[in-house]
Protein backbone atom coordinates (compact mmCIF):
# COMPACT_ATOMS: atom_id res chain seq x y z
CA UNK A 1 0.00 0.00 0.00
CA UNK A 2 3.00 2.32 0.18
CA UNK A 3 2.25 2.86 -3.75
CA UNK A 4 -0.65 4.73 -2.82
CA UNK A 5 0.57 6.59 -0.01
CA UNK A 6 0.57 10.59 -0.82
CA UNK A 7 3.87 11.38 0.68
CA UNK A 8 5.53 8.91 -0.51
CA UNK A 9 4.41 9.88 -4.08
CA UNK A 10 5.46 12.95 -3.56
CA UNK A 11 8.73 12.36 -2.99
CA UNK A 12 8.79 10.14 -6.19
CA UNK A 13 7.81 12.71 -7.99
CA UNK A 14 10.49 15.52 -6.73
CA UNK A 15 12.85 12.93 -7.39
CA UNK A 16 11.82 12.33 -10.76
CA UNK A 17 11.80 15.48 -11.44
CA UNK A 18 15.42 16.42 -10.47
CA UNK A 19 16.32 13.35 -12.45
CA UNK A 20 14.96 13.75 -15.79
CA UNK A 21 16.06 18.05 -15.88
CA UNK A 22 19.49 16.67 -14.90
CA UNK A 23 19.25 14.46 -17.74
CA UNK A 24 18.13 16.50 -19.62
CA UNK A 25 20.43 19.22 -19.38
CA UNK A 26 23.50 16.88 -19.75
CA UNK A 27 21.70 15.23 -23.01
CA UNK A 28 21.04 19.02 -24.32
CA UNK A 29 17.66 18.51 -24.66
CA UNK A 30 17.52 22.47 -25.22
CA UNK A 31 20.96 22.95 -26.91
CA UNK A 32 22.77 24.06 -23.48
CA UNK A 33 20.01 26.14 -22.43
CA UNK A 34 18.92 24.11 -20.16
CA UNK A 35 21.55 24.44 -16.17
CA UNK A 36 21.78 21.48 -13.96
CA UNK A 37 20.03 21.61 -10.64
CA UNK A 38 23.58 21.52 -9.43
CA UNK A 39 24.67 24.65 -11.34
CA UNK A 40 21.64 26.38 -10.03
CA UNK A 41 22.19 25.83 -6.69
CA UNK A 42 26.00 27.22 -7.09
CA UNK A 43 24.86 30.09 -8.89
CA UNK A 44 21.99 30.55 -6.28
CA UNK A 45 25.01 30.72 -3.69
CA UNK A 46 27.51 32.85 -5.37
CA UNK A 47 24.29 35.85 -6.12
CA UNK A 48 24.23 36.23 -2.82
CA UNK A 49 27.76 36.69 -1.87
CA UNK A 50 28.88 38.54 -5.40
CA UNK A 51 26.72 42.16 -6.31
CA UNK A 52 25.59 41.96 -9.43
CA UNK A 53 25.40 45.11 -11.45
CA UNK A 54 25.71 46.79 -7.86
CA UNK A 55 23.58 45.32 -5.57
CA UNK A 56 23.43 41.95 -3.50
CA UNK A 57 20.80 39.71 -4.10
CA UNK A 58 18.95 40.50 -1.18
CA UNK A 59 19.23 44.22 -2.80
CA UNK A 60 17.68 43.43 -5.85
CA UNK A 61 15.19 41.51 -4.18
CA UNK A 62 14.21 45.25 -2.64
CA UNK A 63 14.32 47.01 -5.13
CA UNK A 64 11.26 45.03 -7.09
CA UNK A 65 9.73 44.30 -3.52
CA UNK A 66 9.99 48.41 -3.11
CA UNK A 67 8.22 48.98 -6.20
CA UNK A 68 4.95 46.61 -5.55
CA UNK A 69 4.89 48.17 -2.22
CA UNK A 70 4.81 51.77 -3.31
CA UNK A 71 2.22 50.98 -6.25
CA UNK A 72 -0.02 48.54 -4.49
CA UNK A 73 -0.03 51.32 -1.42
CA UNK A 74 -0.72 53.86 -3.81
CA UNK A 75 -3.38 51.85 -5.58
CA UNK A 76 -5.14 50.24 -2.70
CA UNK A 77 -5.39 53.32 -0.86
CA UNK A 78 -7.12 55.04 -3.92
CA UNK A 79 -9.49 52.03 -4.84
CA UNK A 80 -10.68 50.85 -1.60
CA UNK A 81 -12.35 53.75 -0.65
CA UNK A 82 -13.47 54.76 -4.53
CA UNK A 83 -15.19 50.81 -4.44
CA UNK A 84 -16.42 51.14 -0.94
CA UNK A 85 -18.12 54.31 -1.92
CA UNK A 86 -19.25 53.53 -5.45
CA UNK A 87 -21.26 50.17 -3.86
CA UNK A 88 -22.98 52.73 -0.95
CA UNK A 89 -23.58 55.99 -3.28
CA UNK A 90 -25.77 55.84 -6.20
CA UNK A 91 -24.49 58.87 -7.86
CA UNK A 92 -20.95 57.51 -7.59
CA UNK A 93 -21.78 54.93 -9.15
CA UNK A 94 -23.14 56.66 -11.95
CA UNK A 95 -20.26 58.53 -12.56
CA UNK A 96 -17.18 56.19 -12.25
CA UNK A 97 -18.55 52.56 -13.22
CA UNK A 98 -19.03 53.29 -16.93
CA UNK A 99 -15.39 55.09 -17.05
CA UNK A 100 -14.52 51.72 -15.35
CA UNK A 101 -15.82 49.83 -17.47
CA UNK A 102 -14.34 51.04 -20.39
CA UNK A 103 -10.95 50.63 -18.95
CA UNK A 104 -10.95 47.50 -16.83
CA UNK A 105 -10.93 44.80 -19.94
CA UNK A 106 -7.24 46.76 -21.16
CA UNK A 107 -4.44 44.21 -19.64
CA UNK A 108 -2.67 46.13 -17.61
CA UNK A 109 0.80 44.94 -18.51
CA UNK A 110 -0.20 46.80 -22.27
CA UNK A 111 0.21 49.73 -20.59
CA UNK A 112 4.12 49.61 -20.14
CA UNK A 113 5.06 51.01 -23.49
CA UNK A 114 3.07 54.15 -22.73
CA UNK A 115 4.31 54.62 -19.36
CA UNK A 116 7.74 54.49 -20.62
CA UNK A 117 6.96 56.98 -23.72
CA UNK A 118 5.43 59.26 -20.24
CA UNK A 119 7.91 59.13 -17.61
CA UNK A 120 11.14 57.49 -19.15
CA UNK A 121 13.16 54.20 -17.68
CA UNK A 122 13.41 55.28 -14.10
CA UNK A 123 11.14 54.11 -10.97
CA UNK A 124 7.97 56.20 -12.41
CA UNK A 125 6.84 54.23 -14.80
CA UNK A 126 7.21 51.04 -12.92
CA UNK A 127 5.37 51.91 -9.82
CA UNK A 128 3.05 53.63 -12.53
CA UNK A 129 2.16 50.34 -14.24
CA UNK A 130 1.96 48.68 -10.42
CA UNK A 131 -1.11 51.19 -9.94
CA UNK A 132 -2.80 50.97 -12.99
CA UNK A 133 -2.43 46.76 -13.08
CA UNK A 134 -3.69 46.41 -8.79
CA UNK A 135 -6.26 48.94 -9.60
CA UNK A 136 -8.52 46.77 -11.06
CA UNK A 137 -9.09 44.00 -8.75
CA UNK A 138 -9.00 46.77 -5.78
CA UNK A 139 -11.66 48.24 -6.91
CA UNK A 140 -13.83 45.95 -7.96
CA UNK A 141 -13.89 43.88 -4.89
CA UNK A 142 -14.10 46.45 -2.92
CA UNK A 143 -17.62 46.95 -4.96
CA UNK A 144 -18.59 43.63 -4.66
CA UNK A 145 -17.04 42.82 -0.88
CA UNK A 146 -19.75 45.65 -0.15
CA UNK A 147 -22.69 44.63 -2.63
CA UNK A 148 -22.49 41.01 -1.49
CA UNK A 149 -23.04 41.42 1.95
CA UNK A 150 -25.94 40.00 3.29
CA UNK A 151 -29.40 42.14 3.73
CA UNK A 152 -30.26 40.52 7.23
CA UNK A 153 -27.07 42.27 8.45
CA UNK A 154 -28.58 45.22 7.76
CA UNK A 155 -31.86 44.58 9.20
CA UNK A 156 -30.19 43.43 12.78
CA UNK A 157 -28.66 46.35 13.36
CA UNK A 158 -31.71 48.65 12.01
CA UNK A 159 -33.53 46.45 14.47
CA UNK A 160 -31.02 47.52 17.41
CA UNK A 161 -31.56 50.95 16.58
CA UNK A 162 -28.53 51.87 14.44
CA UNK A 163 -28.49 54.75 11.79
CA UNK A 164 -27.07 54.55 8.37
CA UNK A 165 -23.46 55.80 9.71
CA UNK A 166 -23.95 52.91 12.14
CA UNK A 167 -24.78 50.22 9.22
CA UNK A 168 -21.90 51.39 7.49
CA UNK A 169 -18.97 51.36 9.92
CA UNK A 170 -20.05 48.25 11.95
CA UNK A 171 -21.44 46.33 9.12
CA UNK A 172 -20.58 47.15 6.06
CA UNK A 173 -17.03 47.47 6.14
CA UNK A 174 -16.01 44.68 8.39
CA UNK A 175 -18.42 42.49 6.22
CA UNK A 176 -16.65 43.00 3.12
CA UNK A 177 -13.14 42.95 4.67
CA UNK A 178 -12.97 39.28 3.36
CA UNK A 179 -13.85 40.57 -0.39
CA UNK A 180 -11.19 43.22 0.40
CA UNK A 181 -8.61 40.89 1.44
CA UNK A 182 -9.36 38.94 -1.53
CA UNK A 183 -8.81 41.52 -3.79
CA UNK A 184 -5.83 42.26 -2.25
CA UNK A 185 -4.19 39.00 -2.83
CA UNK A 186 -5.34 38.90 -6.54
CA UNK A 187 -3.84 42.31 -6.65
CA UNK A 188 -0.28 41.19 -5.09
CA UNK A 189 -0.25 38.55 -7.83
CA UNK A 190 -0.91 40.79 -10.49
CA UNK A 191 1.48 43.25 -9.07
CA UNK A 192 4.35 40.34 -9.11
CA UNK A 193 3.64 40.29 -13.17
CA UNK A 194 3.48 44.12 -13.88
CA UNK A 195 6.57 44.53 -12.03
CA UNK A 196 8.48 41.45 -13.22
CA UNK A 197 7.22 42.49 -17.18
CA UNK A 198 8.44 46.20 -16.09
CA UNK A 199 12.24 44.91 -15.24
CA UNK A 200 12.33 42.94 -18.42
CA UNK A 201 11.28 45.67 -20.80
CA UNK A 202 13.93 48.16 -18.98
CA UNK A 203 15.57 48.01 -15.42
CA UNK A 204 18.72 48.42 -13.82
CA UNK A 205 17.67 47.26 -10.97
CA UNK A 206 15.39 44.24 -9.62
CA UNK A 207 14.49 40.59 -10.14
CA UNK A 208 13.11 41.17 -13.73
CA UNK A 209 16.65 42.58 -13.93
CA UNK A 210 18.29 39.87 -12.75
CA UNK A 211 16.55 37.08 -15.22
CA UNK A 212 17.03 39.34 -18.30
CA UNK A 213 20.45 40.08 -17.98
CA UNK A 214 20.86 36.02 -17.57
CA UNK A 215 19.19 35.71 -21.22
CA UNK A 216 21.67 38.63 -22.50
CA UNK A 217 24.76 36.83 -21.26
CA UNK A 218 23.52 33.63 -22.49
CA UNK A 219 23.62 32.18 -18.74
CA UNK A 220 20.71 29.90 -18.39
CA UNK A 221 22.43 29.18 -14.84
CA UNK A 222 21.02 32.92 -13.95
CA UNK A 223 18.05 32.92 -15.57
CA UNK A 224 16.85 29.82 -13.82
CA UNK A 225 18.18 30.71 -10.64
CA UNK A 226 16.37 33.99 -10.62
CA UNK A 227 13.58 32.41 -11.50
CA UNK A 228 13.61 30.41 -8.33
CA UNK A 229 13.76 33.37 -6.30
CA UNK A 230 11.46 35.14 -7.51
CA UNK A 231 8.94 31.75 -6.97
CA UNK A 232 10.36 32.11 -3.13
CA UNK A 233 9.69 35.62 -2.66
CA UNK A 234 6.03 35.61 -4.28
CA UNK A 235 5.53 32.44 -2.11
CA UNK A 236 6.52 34.14 0.74
CA UNK A 237 4.38 37.93 0.40
CA UNK A 238 1.42 36.02 -0.39
CA UNK A 239 1.87 33.72 2.54
CA UNK A 240 1.96 36.96 4.81
CA UNK A 241 -0.94 38.49 3.24
CA UNK A 242 -2.57 35.14 3.81
CA UNK A 243 -1.26 35.62 7.30
CA UNK A 244 -2.62 39.12 7.77
CA UNK A 245 -6.08 38.32 6.50
CA UNK A 246 -5.98 35.37 9.38
CA UNK A 247 -4.82 37.92 11.70
CA UNK A 248 -7.70 40.90 10.72
CA UNK A 249 -10.75 38.78 9.70
CA UNK A 250 -10.86 35.73 11.58
CA UNK A 251 -14.63 35.97 10.88
CA UNK A 252 -13.87 34.79 7.40
CA UNK A 253 -16.18 32.00 6.91
CA UNK A 254 -13.82 29.02 4.97
CA UNK A 255 -15.97 26.41 2.76
CA UNK A 256 -16.34 22.94 4.02
CA UNK A 257 -13.63 20.27 2.93
CA UNK A 258 -14.59 17.26 2.01
CA UNK B 1 -53.62 39.36 -3.82
CA UNK B 2 -50.36 38.51 -6.07
CA UNK B 3 -47.27 39.85 -5.29
CA UNK B 4 -46.13 42.48 -7.13
CA UNK B 5 -42.65 43.83 -8.06
CA UNK B 6 -42.84 47.16 -7.26
CA UNK B 7 -40.66 49.18 -10.19
CA UNK B 8 -38.69 51.99 -8.72
CA UNK B 9 -37.52 54.44 -11.67
CA UNK B 10 -34.51 55.20 -12.46
CA UNK B 11 -34.46 59.01 -11.42
CA UNK B 12 -33.23 60.52 -14.50
CA UNK B 13 -29.74 62.84 -13.06
CA UNK B 14 -28.80 58.53 -12.47
CA UNK B 15 -28.97 57.69 -15.95
CA UNK B 16 -27.73 60.73 -17.37
CA UNK B 17 -24.69 60.75 -15.37
CA UNK B 18 -22.64 57.88 -16.83
CA UNK B 19 -23.12 59.18 -20.51
CA UNK B 20 -21.98 63.21 -19.06
CA UNK B 21 -18.98 61.11 -17.20
CA UNK B 22 -17.98 59.01 -20.76
CA UNK B 23 -18.50 62.37 -22.94
CA UNK B 24 -16.79 64.61 -20.17
CA UNK B 25 -14.02 62.32 -20.40
CA UNK B 26 -13.31 62.25 -23.87
CA UNK B 27 -13.98 65.62 -24.55
CA UNK B 28 -11.05 66.45 -22.04
CA UNK B 29 -8.66 63.79 -23.38
CA UNK B 30 -9.47 65.61 -26.77
CA UNK B 31 -9.22 69.04 -25.63
CA UNK B 32 -5.98 68.41 -23.73
CA UNK B 33 -3.86 67.02 -26.70
CA UNK B 34 -5.79 69.87 -29.04
CA UNK B 35 -4.33 73.14 -26.47
CA UNK B 36 -1.41 71.22 -26.37
CA UNK B 37 -1.39 70.99 -22.67
CA UNK B 38 0.38 67.79 -23.08
CA UNK B 39 3.32 67.80 -25.82
CA UNK B 40 2.19 65.58 -28.65
CA UNK B 41 4.90 63.26 -28.58
CA UNK B 42 3.14 61.85 -25.46
CA UNK B 43 -0.34 61.97 -26.15
CA UNK B 44 -2.73 61.55 -29.28
CA UNK B 45 -6.06 62.12 -28.98
CA UNK B 46 -9.01 59.99 -29.52
CA UNK B 47 -9.38 61.66 -33.18
CA UNK B 48 -5.78 61.09 -34.14
CA UNK B 49 -6.58 57.22 -32.69
CA UNK B 50 -9.17 56.58 -35.21
CA UNK B 51 -7.75 58.13 -38.07
CA UNK B 52 -4.76 55.90 -37.73
CA UNK B 53 -7.04 53.19 -36.81
CA UNK B 54 -8.48 53.16 -40.23
CA UNK B 55 -5.37 54.18 -42.19
CA UNK B 56 -3.52 50.58 -40.34
CA UNK B 57 -6.41 48.30 -42.38
CA UNK B 58 -4.59 49.24 -45.97
CA UNK B 59 -0.87 50.34 -44.47
CA UNK B 60 1.74 48.30 -43.68
CA UNK B 61 4.27 51.14 -42.87
CA UNK B 62 5.53 51.64 -40.47
CA UNK B 63 5.46 48.40 -38.47
CA UNK B 64 5.56 46.25 -41.36
CA UNK B 65 1.73 44.78 -41.50
CA UNK B 66 -1.52 45.55 -41.81
CA UNK B 67 -3.44 46.22 -38.60
CA UNK B 68 -5.75 42.56 -39.40
CA UNK B 69 -2.40 40.94 -39.55
CA UNK B 70 -1.83 42.34 -36.27
CA UNK B 71 -5.52 40.89 -34.74
CA UNK B 72 -4.99 38.01 -36.40
CA UNK B 73 -1.59 36.69 -35.54
CA UNK B 74 -2.97 37.91 -31.38
CA UNK B 75 -5.83 35.73 -31.60
CA UNK B 76 -3.98 33.25 -32.98
CA UNK B 77 -1.59 32.93 -30.74
CA UNK B 78 -3.40 33.26 -28.08
CA UNK B 79 -6.40 31.02 -28.82
CA UNK B 80 -3.61 27.72 -29.21
CA UNK B 81 -1.98 28.63 -26.17
CA UNK B 82 -5.59 28.29 -24.62
CA UNK B 83 -6.85 25.39 -26.02
CA UNK B 84 -3.93 23.42 -25.46
CA UNK B 85 -4.19 24.88 -21.76
CA UNK B 86 -7.72 23.46 -21.15
CA UNK B 87 -6.88 19.96 -22.66
CA UNK B 88 -4.16 19.31 -20.33
CA UNK B 89 -5.18 21.25 -17.59
CA UNK B 90 -8.81 20.57 -16.97
CA UNK B 91 -7.68 16.55 -17.14
CA UNK B 92 -4.60 16.81 -15.00
CA UNK B 93 -6.99 19.04 -12.36
CA UNK B 94 -9.96 16.53 -12.74
CA UNK B 95 -7.61 13.15 -12.20
CA UNK B 96 -5.87 14.93 -9.38
CA UNK B 97 -9.13 15.79 -7.25
CA UNK B 98 -9.80 11.93 -7.18
CA UNK B 99 -6.71 9.65 -7.95
CA UNK B 100 -4.49 9.92 -4.77
CA UNK B 101 -1.69 8.70 -7.36
CA UNK B 102 -2.24 11.54 -9.82
CA UNK B 103 -2.27 14.10 -7.34
CA UNK B 104 0.80 12.18 -5.45
CA UNK B 105 2.91 12.30 -8.68
CA UNK B 106 1.83 15.60 -10.31
CA UNK B 107 1.65 17.68 -7.09
CA UNK B 108 5.22 18.35 -5.86
CA UNK B 109 5.52 19.95 -9.34
CA UNK B 110 2.53 21.69 -9.88
CA UNK B 111 3.47 23.55 -6.59
CA UNK B 112 6.70 24.47 -7.52
CA UNK B 113 5.60 26.07 -11.13
CA UNK B 114 3.01 27.76 -9.55
CA UNK B 115 4.52 30.35 -7.64
CA UNK B 116 6.08 31.77 -10.90
CA UNK B 117 4.90 34.59 -12.77
CA UNK B 118 4.62 33.42 -16.49
CA UNK B 119 5.95 36.55 -17.17
CA UNK B 120 9.18 34.99 -15.38
CA UNK B 121 9.28 32.30 -17.69
CA UNK B 122 9.75 34.98 -21.07
CA UNK B 123 13.95 35.12 -20.74
CA UNK B 124 14.08 31.58 -20.35
CA UNK B 125 11.43 30.73 -23.42
CA UNK B 126 13.34 33.57 -25.44
CA UNK B 127 16.56 31.28 -24.96
CA UNK B 128 15.00 28.44 -25.50
CA UNK B 129 12.55 28.99 -28.78
CA UNK B 130 13.76 32.44 -29.79
CA UNK B 131 11.68 35.00 -31.61
CA UNK B 132 8.96 32.79 -32.86
CA UNK B 133 4.92 31.84 -32.39
CA UNK B 134 5.73 28.62 -30.44
CA UNK B 135 7.61 30.20 -27.68
CA UNK B 136 4.87 32.69 -26.98
CA UNK B 137 2.24 29.76 -27.25
CA UNK B 138 4.63 28.24 -24.59
CA UNK B 139 4.08 31.17 -22.15
CA UNK B 140 0.23 31.71 -22.83
CA UNK B 141 -0.14 27.76 -22.16
CA UNK B 142 1.83 27.74 -18.37
CA UNK B 143 0.03 31.11 -17.52
CA UNK B 144 -3.66 29.54 -18.38
CA UNK B 145 -2.82 25.65 -17.07
CA UNK B 146 -2.66 26.88 -13.31
CA UNK B 147 -5.72 28.09 -13.11
CA UNK B 148 -7.63 25.18 -14.87
CA UNK B 149 -5.62 22.63 -12.50
CA UNK B 150 -6.48 24.78 -9.88
CA UNK B 151 -10.61 25.28 -10.74
CA UNK B 152 -10.91 21.19 -11.91
CA UNK B 153 -9.35 19.80 -8.89
CA UNK B 154 -11.42 22.20 -6.08
CA UNK B 155 -14.55 21.26 -8.37
CA UNK B 156 -13.56 17.16 -7.70
CA UNK B 157 -13.00 18.38 -4.12
CA UNK B 158 -16.57 19.81 -3.76
CA UNK B 159 -18.31 16.84 -4.70
CA UNK B 160 -21.23 16.19 -2.08
CA UNK B 161 -19.70 13.23 -0.11
CA UNK B 162 -23.53 11.71 0.22
CA UNK B 163 -23.13 11.13 -3.68
CA UNK B 164 -20.25 9.15 -3.52
CA UNK B 165 -21.12 7.20 -0.51
CA UNK B 166 -24.63 6.49 -2.19
CA UNK B 167 -22.57 5.61 -4.91
CA UNK B 168 -20.75 2.99 -3.51
CA UNK B 169 -23.32 1.40 -1.47
CA UNK B 170 -24.76 0.52 -5.73
CA UNK B 171 -21.31 -0.67 -5.75
CA UNK B 172 -19.27 1.22 -8.41
CA UNK B 173 -16.02 1.27 -8.49
CA UNK B 174 -13.58 4.46 -8.44
CA UNK B 175 -13.46 5.21 -11.97
CA UNK B 176 -17.07 4.92 -12.33
CA UNK B 177 -17.76 7.51 -9.23
CA UNK B 178 -15.45 9.77 -11.08
CA UNK B 179 -16.84 9.63 -14.53
CA UNK B 180 -20.45 9.78 -13.51
CA UNK B 181 -20.26 12.02 -10.04
CA UNK B 182 -17.39 13.91 -9.63
CA UNK B 183 -16.84 15.40 -13.26
CA UNK B 184 -20.60 16.12 -13.62
CA UNK B 185 -20.46 17.91 -10.58
CA UNK B 186 -17.22 20.06 -10.84
CA UNK B 187 -18.67 21.50 -14.37
CA UNK B 188 -19.59 25.14 -13.07
CA UNK B 189 -16.28 25.57 -11.65
CA UNK B 190 -14.31 24.02 -14.65
CA UNK B 191 -16.95 26.90 -16.48
CA UNK B 192 -15.29 29.16 -13.83
CA UNK B 193 -11.70 28.29 -15.36
CA UNK B 194 -12.47 28.84 -18.98
CA UNK B 195 -12.87 32.54 -17.75
CA UNK B 196 -10.17 33.09 -15.68
CA UNK B 197 -7.79 31.16 -18.07
CA UNK B 198 -8.95 33.20 -20.59
CA UNK B 199 -8.13 36.30 -18.95
CA UNK B 200 -4.67 34.88 -17.97
CA UNK B 201 -3.70 33.70 -21.42
CA UNK B 202 -4.73 37.21 -22.83
CA UNK B 203 -2.59 39.19 -20.74
CA UNK B 204 0.38 36.61 -20.48
CA UNK B 205 -0.29 37.11 -24.73
CA UNK B 206 0.66 40.95 -24.11
CA UNK B 207 3.92 40.33 -21.96
CA UNK B 208 4.86 37.68 -24.77
CA UNK B 209 4.11 39.91 -27.88
CA UNK B 210 6.11 42.88 -25.60
CA UNK B 211 9.10 41.23 -25.82
CA UNK B 212 9.54 38.48 -28.55
CA UNK B 213 7.37 39.27 -31.33
CA UNK B 214 7.72 41.03 -34.92
CA UNK B 215 4.02 40.95 -35.56
CA UNK B 216 0.82 41.05 -33.30
CA UNK B 217 -0.77 43.54 -31.23
CA UNK B 218 1.51 44.01 -28.41
CA UNK B 219 4.56 44.29 -31.05
CA UNK B 220 2.08 47.26 -32.70
CA UNK B 221 2.55 48.64 -28.93
CA UNK B 222 6.27 48.34 -29.12
CA UNK B 223 7.02 49.63 -32.21
CA UNK B 224 4.84 52.59 -31.48
CA UNK B 225 6.81 53.22 -28.52
CA UNK B 226 10.03 52.85 -30.47
CA UNK B 227 9.56 55.06 -32.80
CA UNK B 228 7.55 57.85 -30.45
CA UNK B 229 4.16 57.66 -32.18
CA UNK B 230 1.66 57.73 -28.75
CA UNK B 231 -1.22 56.99 -31.46
CA UNK B 232 0.35 53.74 -32.25
CA UNK B 233 0.43 53.24 -29.05
CA UNK B 234 -3.02 53.73 -28.08
CA UNK B 235 -4.25 52.15 -30.77
CA UNK B 236 -2.45 49.00 -29.75
CA UNK B 237 -4.25 49.27 -26.10
CA UNK B 238 -7.56 50.09 -27.03
CA UNK B 239 -7.85 47.24 -29.84
CA UNK B 240 -5.73 45.30 -27.14
CA UNK B 241 -9.10 45.89 -24.87
CA UNK B 242 -11.89 45.63 -27.57
CA UNK B 243 -10.40 42.55 -29.04
CA UNK B 244 -10.30 40.55 -25.22
CA UNK B 245 -13.97 42.08 -24.32
CA UNK B 246 -15.35 40.23 -28.33
CA UNK B 247 -13.62 36.98 -27.45
CA UNK B 248 -14.76 36.99 -23.84
CA UNK B 249 -18.42 37.52 -25.20
CA UNK B 250 -17.53 34.63 -27.61
CA UNK B 251 -16.86 32.23 -25.11
CA UNK B 252 -19.68 33.33 -22.90
CA UNK B 253 -22.13 32.62 -26.01
CA UNK B 254 -20.75 28.90 -26.12
CA UNK B 255 -20.68 28.75 -22.17
CA UNK B 256 -24.68 29.75 -22.10
CA UNK B 257 -25.12 27.34 -24.75
CA UNK B 258 -23.28 23.93 -23.32
CA UNK B 259 -24.85 24.75 -20.05
CA UNK B 260 -28.21 25.35 -21.51
CA UNK B 261 -29.36 21.80 -19.56
CA UNK B 262 -27.34 21.46 -16.48
CA UNK B 263 -28.25 23.61 -13.50
CA UNK B 264 -25.41 25.69 -12.14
Amino acid sequence: MILRNRWFLYGVSMLAFFLVWDRAAVARVFSSGLPRPYEVVLHLWSMMIDPLAGKSLLGHIWASTQRILIGFTIASLVAVPLGLMMALNRYVNAIVKPLFDLLKPMPPLAWISIAILWFGIGETSKVFIIIIGTFVPCLLDAYNGVRLVEPELYDVIRMLGGKRRHEIIQVCFPAAFPAIFAGLQIALSIAWSCVLAAELVSARSGLGFIIIKGMNLSRPAMIVSGMVVIALVAWGMSQLVSGLERHVCPWKREIEGL
Amino acid sequence: MAYEQVKVKTPLILRLLPILSIVLFFGTWQMVVEWEIVPSTMMASPIQIFQLFLVKWTEANPDGALLSQHIWTSVQEAFTGYLLALLVGIPLGLAMGWFVVVEGLSRPIFEMIRPIPPVAWIPLVIFWFGIGISGKIFIIWIGGIVPCVINSYEGVRMTNPTLIQMARTYGATDWQIFKQICIPSALPMVFGALQIALACCWTNLVAAELLAADVGLGFLITMGRKLALPDMVLLGMIMLGLTGVVIGVVINYFEKRLLAGIRR
